[in-house]
């Protein structure tokens, strides 16, 4: 151990490298007169190690001068804010000077003795320091090194044995313990169980006697640590023979350092003005930043110090909650550290499956409360009209939105707002006399502040800075976010002339976080957006507005290689975008790329390299986990008007709203700090009414809410929408279909019941849920549940025979005689054309079979005889039971049930004259009940409405690649939308579906499509499988149903009578929320509650 | 049990346009259960005879042929002493196109083509090989004994 007190001069930057020779020349640095001495060997020695150098210099603040210029200016790199910070300090200098001078051999404890030296000593440092050096801050300037704030009593314990070490009135060094031994701690910077808080003290001779109070000590250590203040001592009382773990009374004063007041890398990391380079859960920083806190409120109740200015909580009760918020995430952290395997019963940690979120999920009723209080809408609120430029109708609430976010945005900065000051600030007085009523020298700096909460201090006033000038719209989907959002872009935009002016404002405003490279984009405003919502914003943006008064930049993919800083500039007033409109994970890239060339946004030329005028992150949710890459990237992005829309802005915990809240920088409650020491912590204390009430505070300036199933006071609903009818269609599978389903339930039963008997059923979940998932494909179409070479092999077969017949499975009648006509030497071709020429001039021929006439589906053998489709497939069955070879009831040809086509009649089409009205198919392509069922539907409102568009939803993208055939073989115009598609290709699919002038049919995966999309143009919506929580069915189905939507909407669901369809809708009876009420739970109790269901569902 | 279509149908048309020589008509109360009556084809054995037979459309007809049984005695190869018929298209031979007329048509025409090669009443089929004058005499004995009336 003692290697580590002596201070090697020479050695110095190889400290760690232990060396016999450093033992002996080791006291050469030892002095009184290197107050910053220790920490600075701390520091050296941890960075050696190879710890991360932002952690480093944000406990030690600016001790990293000990390391030489060259190592300071490479190390600092781009920082040169730091590096300065490091030379000024100057204790560098001094100690260098005195280390070749001063070589009195000591004992090498005293190595470390820091802080004993006397006021006059400490003038001289004093004087160093005042050599002429850049000066960083301007906050600092004519500041002494350090001034008196207080003085408190403190108790220490002896640490060795003996006769006057110490007597009443000795003045008392307190100094760090020596820097623990370094202990290779892998990764992070401390850990709270091995940091050590060891603070000694020591006789005039530098001796140490003793040591500091636990208690005491683990604020003072910190204090000493992040160089924020200099504390000195009195003995006040001491035995006369001291004897080890004997109490000493001191009374100890405090001196803040100068450095204290001067921006600390610490703050600007938790300030998110650079990227947090730590995703653990508690960043390095902010846990540096907690015992940074922490240790001023405990300095401040010592001496006694109030601040002036009078907080909105009472004084007592503020210090009490933030000393509890830190308590708590000690407690925390330890439980993580002690019992991670059990961290699932313990209730303030967190479950294992949400570790990268923090905060107690709330539970529904609680959430449900919390919405009815943000909700509580004044229908009488005044409506504002938008712009000319917009030219959509608004509805009346649509236009109090307006009126809401116009008055939100609107700039408040004329009224006396200067004078206030920053609500997470407190003032204070310096003291004018010390603990003995000496008067201290004047300074003219009567005032210091705190900000608690960041531990931040200043000697400047902290103006209150610009408030949010934006919010969170939460109106429910719907309601229209995106058109309120439109007219507000329309009715409020900077007009050319005030630009200039307004461009000055905002750069004053922004100019501490953005980089001067920063250009002002005062037209312009940025829409991030999920990815399938980019070209809904821009076709509704194109709606909203009169042509050529909103000019449109989708920036994703390729079509990004605009510098938008050229083109959104102030200068460029006339050809600049009015509305960008960007995806989260070209932000998210962006930042990333940003952030690989050192953070300079300017350089870039991209999305953060411009201050938008406004910004709107859409589905805002989507940032609600506040460590996520990309909502830091969000965070970023600059704007004078800050704007989050989401249907949900707590999805399940409060610090969804955090991340808003933070986007949004509304002052205190973007502080973490804050948030977490009034709303988390008292949440977590199941203070729940106290955290919601607080939330609800937060809530009401910020967000506008209302839902759809709100009444005005007339009893109206707010959105009065259309109709919407759910049909179930209870389809029966046929023989084929029904062999397969019972084949797999069967196995999947088995299954099951192995599994139950073993007790293996938690094992083999995955089997088994794979199994169900067959099962519900077996519902949807037998082939789906096939391995898919075997079918294509038979496919290949099929049509290899199909050649040699001259046999398709969907045949034109027209190709079909002219082949025969062509061929007429036999004559059984002869007879071929006959029929198809009766079938085609539609003779109404009588069915041999069941006399029908005209036939019922009529259907036509391989041999070209025609009967009822169904009394064909009779008599075909009837054979085959009989055991005998199926014929052809007409001419005895064998036949088989493959090659059986139907007549199809398509309906006329006057678009396309030439395309054939008659075609045969093959009986058997459409293999499944509900395809089936669903063109029947499709047909009959066909007939009904030519018009009427259709939205066809299912889970199984493969279900639609069936789907489509048979659509194309009815000429049922389609289109086809899911995940697999790019972005563009997804844009022009709902373009033109939107633009189709009549019938047409949208075949959408139920995953891709839906979220999000506006899908109004539609009327009928067929679900064609059941989803486990009807709410995901839901969603899909509002797609079509929601504003906008004039017609009544028609909804049909497809359901396989007496199979796991049918089970699957009792569960989703039972509890209509499956999926999200699962969310609740851990992954174990998820699994449980599954197997339960899967229990049901094959019972 | 409602009566098919088909049923229906073919029982209206051969009221409506009866073929020649040739009636069926159901029973009152089982209209599946027809009286039929065919005359004996001229330039045959069975010549001015007017036989009656029973015909009865099953559960699953037109997918299984209707059974057919000659009421009135008859000296032929291919008709037992019970009056069954022994005739493809009554059998394997059945096909749905099939109706009641064409298989009435079908029993005229063996009538007047009795293929003892196929035989179901084996001493006639053997009689009606060994000498065919004796036999076409007893077949017009026992018709003017039995089919006039």
């Amino acid at each position: 151990m003692a290697d580590f007190d002596e201070r090697p001069a020479k050695k110095r930057r190889f400290f760690d490298s232990v060396s016999p020779d450093t033992t002996t020349s080791a006291l050469a640095s030892t002095s009184a007169e290197q107050p910053q001495a220790t920490g600075a060997e701390q520091g050296v020695s941890v960075i050696n190690d190879g710890f991360d150098l932002a952690t480093l210099s944000a406990v030690i603040g600016e001790e990293l001068t000990e390391l030489d210029i060259q190592k300071l200016k490479s190390l600092s790199g781009s920082n040169l804010e730091r590096a300065i910070n490091i030379y000024l300090d100057g204790s560098w200098r001094v100690q260098r000077s005195e280390i070749t001078t001063n070589n009195s051999n000591e004992q090498p404890q005293k190595s470390i003795l820091a802080h004993k030296e006397d006021e006059s000593s400490r003038s001289d440092t004093a004087k160093t320091e005042a050599r002429p050096a850049p000066e960083p801050r301007s906050n600092t300037p004519g500041v002494p090194p350090e001034r008196y704030m207080g003085a408190f009593g403190a108790t220490g314990w002896a640490t060795r044995s003996g006769y006057s070490l110490l007597k009443h009135g000795d003045k008392v060094g307190i100094e760090r313990a020596r820097p623990q031994a370094p202990t290779k701690q892998k990764g992070r910077g401390f850990n709270s169980k091995k940091h050590d808080i060891v603070v000694r003290f020591t006789n005039p001779r530098g001796e140490e006697v003793g040591r500091l109070e636990n208690e005491t000590a683990y604020w003072v250590s910190t204090l000493i640590d992040q160089n924020l203040c200099r504390f000195s001592g009195t003995c006040v009382y001491v035995p006369e023979r001291i004897r080890s773990s004997d109490t000493i009374y001191l009374q100890i004063r405090c001196y803040f350092r100068r450095s204290a007041f001067e921006e600390n890398d610490l703050l600007r990391v938790q300030e998110n003005d650079r990227p947090n380079l730590f995703e653990s859960k508690e960043s390095t920083g902010e846990k540096a930043l907690r015992l940074r806190q922490v240790a001023l409120v405990r300095l401040f109740e010592d001496i006694n110090l109030h601040p002036t200015t009078a907080p909105k909580i009472s004084d007592t009760a503020k210090r009490q909650s933030i000393l509890k918020a830190a308590e708590v995430s000690d407690q925390k952290e330890k439980n993580k550290s002690t019992q991670p395997s059990r961290a699932v019963e313990d209730p303030v940690s967190t479950p294992p499956s949400d570790e990268n979120e923090d905060g107690q999920e709330l539970e529904q009723d609680q959430l449900d409360t919390l919405y009815k209080k943000a909700q509580s809408f004044d229908f009488n609120t005044p409506e504002a009209e938008p712009a000319e430029t917009f030219v959509m109708e608004l509805r009346k609430y649509q236009k109090q939105a307006l009126h809401w976010m116009l008055g939100k945005e609107a700039d408040k900065r004329s009224d006396d707002r200067e004078e206030s000051m920053h609500p997470l600030w407190e003032q204070y007085e310096w003291p004018t006399t010390d603990a003995d009523d000496q008067p201290l020298p004047h300074y003219n700096q009567d005032q210091f502040y705190v900000n608690p909460y960041s531990g931040e201090l200043s000697l400047a006033f902290p103006v209150q800075e610009q408030n949010c000038l934006g919010g969170i719209l939460a109106d429910e989907m719907g309601l229209g976010k995106t058109i309120e959002m439109l007219s507000l872009m329309h009715s409020h935009r900077i007009d050319a002339d005030l630009l200039l002016e307004s461009g000055k404002t905002n750069k004053l405003t922004r100019l501490h976080k953005a980089t001067s490279t920063v250009e002002s984009a005062p037209r312009t405003t940025l829409v991030v957006a999920p990815m399938s919502l980019l070209s809904q914003w821009q076709s509704e943006a194109e709606k909203a507005s009169k042509p050529g008064t909103m000019n449109t930049l989708v920036y994703y993919g390729s079509d990004k290689s605009a510098n938008l800083q050229g083109l959104c500039s102030g200068a460029n007033t006339a050809d600049a975008p009015d509305l960008i409109i960007t995806s989260y994970g070209v932000v998210l890239s962006e930042f990333n790329q940003m952030m690989a060339i050192g953070g300079n946004r300017g350089t870039h030329g991209g999305l953060f390299s411009v201050e938008y005028f406004r910004v709107i992150l859409d589905e805002a949710h989507f940032i609600k986990n506040r460590q996520s890459k990309t909502a830091k990237a969000c965070y970023e992005i600059s704007a004078v008007h800050r704007w989050a829309l989401t249907g949900t802005p707590i999805v399940n915990r409060l610090e969804d709203l955090f991340s808003l809240v933070k986007f949004l920088r509304v002052e205190p409650w973007s502080n973490f700090s804050f948030w977490k020491t009034f709303i988390t912590m008292p949440f977590e204390s199941k203070d729940f009414i106290r955290a919601l009430d607080v939330v609800q505070t937060v809530l009401e300036p910020l967000v506008l809410r209302r839902t759809k199933d709100m009444k005005t006071p007339e009893g109206e609903a707010l959105v009065p929408l259309p109709t919407r009818t759910i049909e179930i269609d209870r389809v029966q599978l046929s023989q084929a279909e029904k062999d397969v389903y019972d084949h797999i339930f069967l196995r999947t039963k088995r299954t099951l019941n192995q599994n139950v008997e073993a007790g293996t059923l938690l094992k083999s979940y995955a089997t088994i849920f794979a199994q169900i998932l067959r099962l519900r494909q077996s519902c949807c179409h037998p082939v789906l549940t096939r391995n898919n070479d075997i079918v294509r092999d038979e496919e290949i077969v099929g049509a290899a025979a199909d050649l040699a017949t001259g046999l398709g499975d969907d045949m034109d009648l027209n190709d079909l005689i002219s082949r025969f006509t062509d061929n007429t030497e036999q004559d059984a071709n002869k007879f071929g054309a006959h029929v198809l020429k009766q079938i085609q001039e539609e003779a109404d021929v009588e069915c041999p079979i069941c006399s029908d006439e005209p036939m019922v589906d009529q259907a036509v053998t391989s041999c070209w005889h025609s009967a009822c489709k169904q009394c064909l497939l009779d008599f075909i069955e009837h054979q085959k039971e009989k055991g005998i070879v199926p014929r052809c009831f007409n001419c005895r040809e064998p036949i088989n049930v493959r090659d059986i086509f139907q007549v199809i009649r398509h309906d006329a089409d006057p678009d396309d004259a030439d395309k054939p009205s008659i075609s045969l198919r093959r009986l058997n392509c459409d293999a499944s009940a509900k395809v089936t069922a669903l063109l029947a539907h499709l047909k009959r409102i066909r007939q009904k409405d030519p018009l009427c568009k259709s939205v066809v939803f299912s889970q199984f993208t493969s279900f639609l690649d069936l789907i489509e055939p048979a659509l194309a073989r009815d000429r049922i115009k389609f289109l086809r939308f899911d995940g697999s598609m790019a972005q563009k290709q997804r844009a022009v699919v709902l373009e033109e579906f939107r633009a189709q002038p009549k019938s047409c049919v949208l075949l959408l995966s139920l995953r891709a499509g839906g979220v999000g999309l506006n899908l109004t143009c539609a009327k009928q919506v067929f679900m064609m499988d059941p989803w486990w929580s009807f709410a995901v069915e839901a969603q899909a189905i509002d797609r079509v149903h929601r504003m906008g939507q004039e017609s009544e909407v028609g909804v049909v669901r497809f359901i396989v009578e007496g199979s796991i369809e049918e089970k699957m809708l009792k569960i989703q009876d039972r509890k209509k929320f499956l999926a999200s009420s699962l969310g609740m739970m851990s992954d174990e109790e998820k699994k449980l509650q599954r197997i339960e269901d899967i229990k049901e569902l094959l019972s | 049990m409602s009566l098919p279509k088909r049923i229906i149908k073919e029982t209206e048309r051969l009221m409506a346009e009866p073929v020649p020589g040739i009636s069926a008509v159901p029973h009152d109360d089982n209209l599946r259960y027809f009286n039929v009556t065919i005359d004996g084809p001229s330039q045959s054995p069975y010549e001015g005879g007017t036989f009656k037979l029973e015909l009865f459309l099953p559960e699953d007809y037109p997918m299984t042929p209707p059974k057919v049984r000659f009421l009135t005695k008859i000296y032929h190869p291919n008709i037992d002493r019970l009056g069954r018929i022994c005739l493809d298209v009554l059998k394997a031979n059945w096909s749905p196109a099939l109706q009641i007329r064409t298989i009435l048509l079908s029993i005229q025409a063996l009538l007047g083509a009795p293929n003892p090669d196929d035989p179901l009443a084996n001493d006639v089929a053997q009689r009606w090989k060994e000498d065919q004058n004796a036999a076409i005499d007893t077949a017009k004995e026992w018709t003017a004994k039995y089919a006039t009336a």
